[in-house]
């Protein structure tokens, strides 16, 4: 499996899958993390459009399976993915993918059988159904009819069906352990008194190739790092960020971001835009990073609201913008300086403000309340997975 | 640092349009081709409305939308932000901001897809809010959200006669516009295509304007059955036939294909991609909006063909669209056959799935999807084009997505024209000379075909033009030349005189 876009997101939803269908976990392989290298060795000259950078790489992640394992392989698996499961349903209206991000297997596939059918020559299959996650009703079936029925001899409806219920088992699991880790460091913060940031990106930014390791340097300065959609979902929270805007009408519940966007049908930009929203209630999250890749279209009509979003609240808001369209070592160094020294001087002035545009009833433990061990586990807590 | 406020941000939210003001207010909109936006108005105004079309969209307009929205914006997004903001500028500077917020209200469709194109609207409010006319009123017609009074007040009753009074302008201007592209190419008299196609929309603004009011369920089968339209289709097919043309003039027919917005206006914002292949030589194939349509009722009823099996009522639901959508395809027919059935049909949206799915899937949506890659295949294999010109714009989504599942197709099939065009607005050069390239060839393989033709019906270009000079209604615009073998016209009219002479073409 090529480990791009939102399989990023999904990943655990695969390996529960295809754990459930009888197949040992070693035998799935996953492609390494995007580097240049990668794209040079195995990519080059099989790129068919100019496009944003995190499916431009996709070309190097399928080289790699084909071309660069020591192991033969048998099927290269790379879905479509239409729709993703998100935390924000309800009344957001859709859970699509970017265009590109769903039809980037069909796009990527044309390059490497342009001249003749790669996949062919290297004896390797080449499964690419068209799932919507968001869907559970039509997973199966469109797995199932989608390319896995022959792939895997034998295979039945009923334990497709089985299979999917497994993965998506696997994933909320393992979703829900990454948002009780965001937790623990949210309370940490609150009981110390401490600034995290949050980061407000697309799941793939997790890629260290795609997300250039920005948060990990400043987590190295010992600031907790979190990522919007592993965000702590829990009713007494959103209850205390949300409930004035509740009660006014404003929104109709905790996931309704109509008051800040309109055009909701994108998961991952409305986790973006929801993120923002979070940011500016919760007095710990003193500054918001935000990634972008080079020409992402999704992105463009968002950077303005979300930036208004979290500057209004008095947050600091730090914006990479077509990260990858020059060589950004250099530049992310000073940036991540700048951003920690901005973190030094006013992280404790803009708790304290956010704190006091709060209303009382905080959940999050207040200083006052027992200090508990995982207060360590706070700086190693980003949400890469 | 910024300094923290206890007022959060919220979106941007237009103050509703009333009908008390529906006399005083006018409806601004656009984006389209000239034609279709003509008759759009006359249907807004039968309702009652004041309407106003924007002026065709400028490079300063491209200029202007790249400066006043967020970066990285789709070619025509910034088109059409900077066509609205200096349309508004420029009334601001006659009336003032103030009474053109009092006077104009602006409206635009969204969608619930998978693009930027229903985020445009973010775009176009930060542009006018930088050029300081942020209070401007505009709407979002939401396609899929047929009651809009809740968003935008009742100033703009968007009713069923409102919404089949646009489809039906739709059509009638699709077809107007497929016969004009036919004919200009080949008229004797220069400038006498584009009187009439003037002249005939004129006849159907007037049509339109004064279309009858039925209310609304009546509405329907008035639509579908009056011969009020059919009229005026006749009667513009009359006009067309005074047009003498010279269909022996050897030319390629070039299918327009790409991103709905680029492939439909005509100006700036596609280098005026008709009128240049037009003056290079060419015959175009534009595209309908009537088959775009098709294809949104194809997309939309693959959802119900996926639950088919697994939810109840699916399977209704799904012969429901499809008898729809046969409605749709026979109406237009209906009305095609009105102009003589010289207008293209609707290509088959089966067939272009079909065609189209070893290489893109069909349930991806956004832009034209996989019926992009379905149209190349379709032209190629049908004889409908020498060549594809597809226009693609500068950072679109969707568009680049097709375009790479082209890669495949071109290498199964090395013999297809294929001219995809990135449209940036700024480098017209650069994408007019690739395509003047394939246009060469297109050109060869038009004569080539013609000479093919004339070889085989045992016929010189002479005799073929004193059999025409014979029969003068051979050289009547309205004439139909059958589509036979060949792709180009003047290869079809060399078939179609071989076959009337009784020899085989
Ligand atoms: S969301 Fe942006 S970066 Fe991601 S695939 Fe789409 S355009 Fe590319
Ligand atoms: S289809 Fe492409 S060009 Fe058109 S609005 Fe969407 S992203 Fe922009």
């Amino acid at each position: 499996m090529p480990r791009v876009l939102n399989m990023w997101s999904t990943h655990q939803f695969w390996c529960g899958l295809f754990g459930a269908l009888g197949i040992d976990r070693r035998n799935l392989v996953f492609s390494a993390d995007t580097s240049e290298e990668q794209g040079r060795q195995f990519g080059k000259g099989r790129g068919t459009v100019d496009c944003c950078y995190p499916v431009k790489c996709i070309a190097g992640h399928y080289g790699e399976l084909v071309f660069g394992q020591r192991e033969k392989l048998d099927i290269v698996f790379s879905p479509m993915i239409y729709t993703v499961p998100s935390m924000l349903s309800g009344h957001v209206a859709r859970t699509l993918t970017c265009p590109r991000v769903m039809a980037a297997p069909e796009n990527i596939k044309g390059g490497f059988i342009k001249e003749r059918d790669v996949f062919v020559e290297q004896g390797i299959r080449y499964v690419t159904p068209f799932v919507s996650l968001d869907e559970p009703k039509l997973v199966a079936k469109q797995l199932f009819e989608g390319g896995l029925r022959e792939a895997i001899p034998g295979l039945t409806p009923s334990e497709m069906a089985r299979a999917v219920e497994a993965g998506f088992l696997a994933l909320r699991a393992f979703n829900n352990s990454l948002r009780k880790k965001s937790r623990e460091v949210l309370e940490w913060c609150a009981r110390e008194n401490r600034a995290c940031l949050l980061v407000l990106a697309r799941p793939y930014h997790m890629d260290p190739g795609i997300g250039h390791e920005i948060e990990g340097d400043l987590q190295a300065y010992g600031y907790p790092v979190l990522w919007a959609q592993y965000f702590p979902t829990d009713p007494d929270l959103l209850e205390w960020a949300f409930g004035e805007d509740l009660r006014a009408g404003i929104i109709k519940s905790p996931f309704d971001i109509h008051d800040v966007w309109p055009s909701s049908y994108s998961a991952n930009t409305n986790e973006i835009l929801w993120g923002a929203k979070v940011a500016a209630r919760i007095p710990w999250v003193a500054c918001v990073v935000r990634l972008s890749s080079y020409e992402c279209g999704m992105d463009q009509p968002t950077y303005t609201p979300v930036q208004q979003i979290v500057e209004r609240s008095g947050t600091l808001f730090f914006s990479f913008q077509d990260l990858d369209s020059t060589k950004p070592a250099g530049s992310v160094k000073i940036r991540v300086e700048t951003i920690t020294h901005y973190l030094e001087k006013y992280a404790a002035a803009i708790i304290e403000k956010k704190k006091a545009a709060m209303p009382p009833g905080c959940p999050l433990p207040s200083q006052a309340a027992e200090k508990g061990p995982s207060a360590s586990l706070a700086p190693s807590t980003a949400g890469s997975t | 640092m910024a300094t923290a406020t206890t007022e959060h941000y919220r979106a941007y939210s237009p103050k509703p349009f009333t009908r008390a003001e529906r006399d005083s207010v006018t409806v601004v909109f656009g984006g389209l081709h000239w034609r279709v936006e003509r008759v759009i108005q006359a249907v807004l105004e039968n309702g009652g409305n004041k309407a106003e079309v924007l002026p065709v969209a400028t490079k300063e307009d491209l200029l202007t939308g790249r400066e006043v929205a967020d970066i990285g914006q789709c070619c025509p997004t910034s088109f059409t932000t900077g066509n609205l903001v200096n349309f508004i500028k420029k009334k601001s500077d006659e009336l003032g901001a103030e009474e053109v917020t009092k006077k104009y209200v602006y409206l635009t469709a969204g969608s619930c897809g998978a693009c930027r194109f229903g985020q445009y609207h973010q775009s176009y409010e930060l542009g006018l809010r930088n050029s300081g006319l942020g209070a401007f009123r505009m709407f979002l017609l939401a396609q899929d959200q047929l009651d809009q009074k809740a968003a935008m007040g009742d100033g703009l009753d968007l009713n069923l006669p409102m919404t089949l009074g646009c489809l039906w302008g739709i059509f009638c201007t699709d077809l107007v516009q497929d016969l004009e592209y036919q004919v200009r190419p080949y008229e004797v008299g220069p400038g006498q295509t584009d009187a009439v196609v003037k002249e005939s929309v004129e006849y159907l603004y007037e049509m339109f304007r004064n279309r009858p009011r039925r209310d609304s369920w009546r509405s329907i089968t008035w639509h579908l059955t009056s011969s009020y339209f059919t009229k005026a289709l006749r009667e513009i097919h009359r006009k067309f036939s005074a047009i003498e043309v010279d269909r022996l003039r050897v030319k390629p027919t070039v299918k327009i294909t790409g991103e709905f917005y680029l492939q439909t206006v005509e100006g700036d914002p596609n280098y005026n991609i008709h009128r240049w292949l037009e003056a290079e030589g060419a015959e175009v194939y534009p595209a309908a909006i009537a088959v775009w349509m098709d294809y949104l009722l194809r997309l939309g009823l693959q959802r119900f063909e996926d639950y088919s099996g697994i939810e109840r009522g699916a399977r209704l639901k799904l012969g429901a669209g499809r008898v729809a959508q046969a409605i749709y395809r026979w109406n237009y027919a209906r009305l095609r056959r009105a102009m003589g059935d010289l207008p293209h049909e609707l290509p088959n949206q089966f067939e272009l799935r079909r065609l189209a799915a070893p290489y893109f899937n069909s349930r991806l949506d956004g832009g034209e999807g996989d019926m992009l890659v379905g149209k190349a295949l379709w032209s190629y294999q049908r004889k409908k084009a020498h060549m594809i010109c597809e226009l693609s714009p500068y950072s679109c989504m969707p568009n680049t997505m097709s375009i790479g599942a082209m890669a495949g197709v071109l290498g199964k099939y090395p013999e297809i024209l294929y001219a995809p065009l990135e449209i940036k607005g700024d480098a017209e050069v650069h994408a007019l000379s690739r395509c003047q390239m394939i246009l060469t060839e297109a050109k060869k393989r038009a004569q080539k075909e013609f000479d093919e033709a004339l070889a085989a019906a045992g016929l010189s270009l002479e005799g073929v033009r004193a059999y025409v000079d014979k029969h003068p209604e051979m050289k009547r615009a309205t004439y139909r030349v059958p589509h036979g073998d060949a792709v180009g016209t003047a290869a079809n009219l060399v078939h179609h005189v071989a076959q009337r002479l009784g020899r085989r073409g």
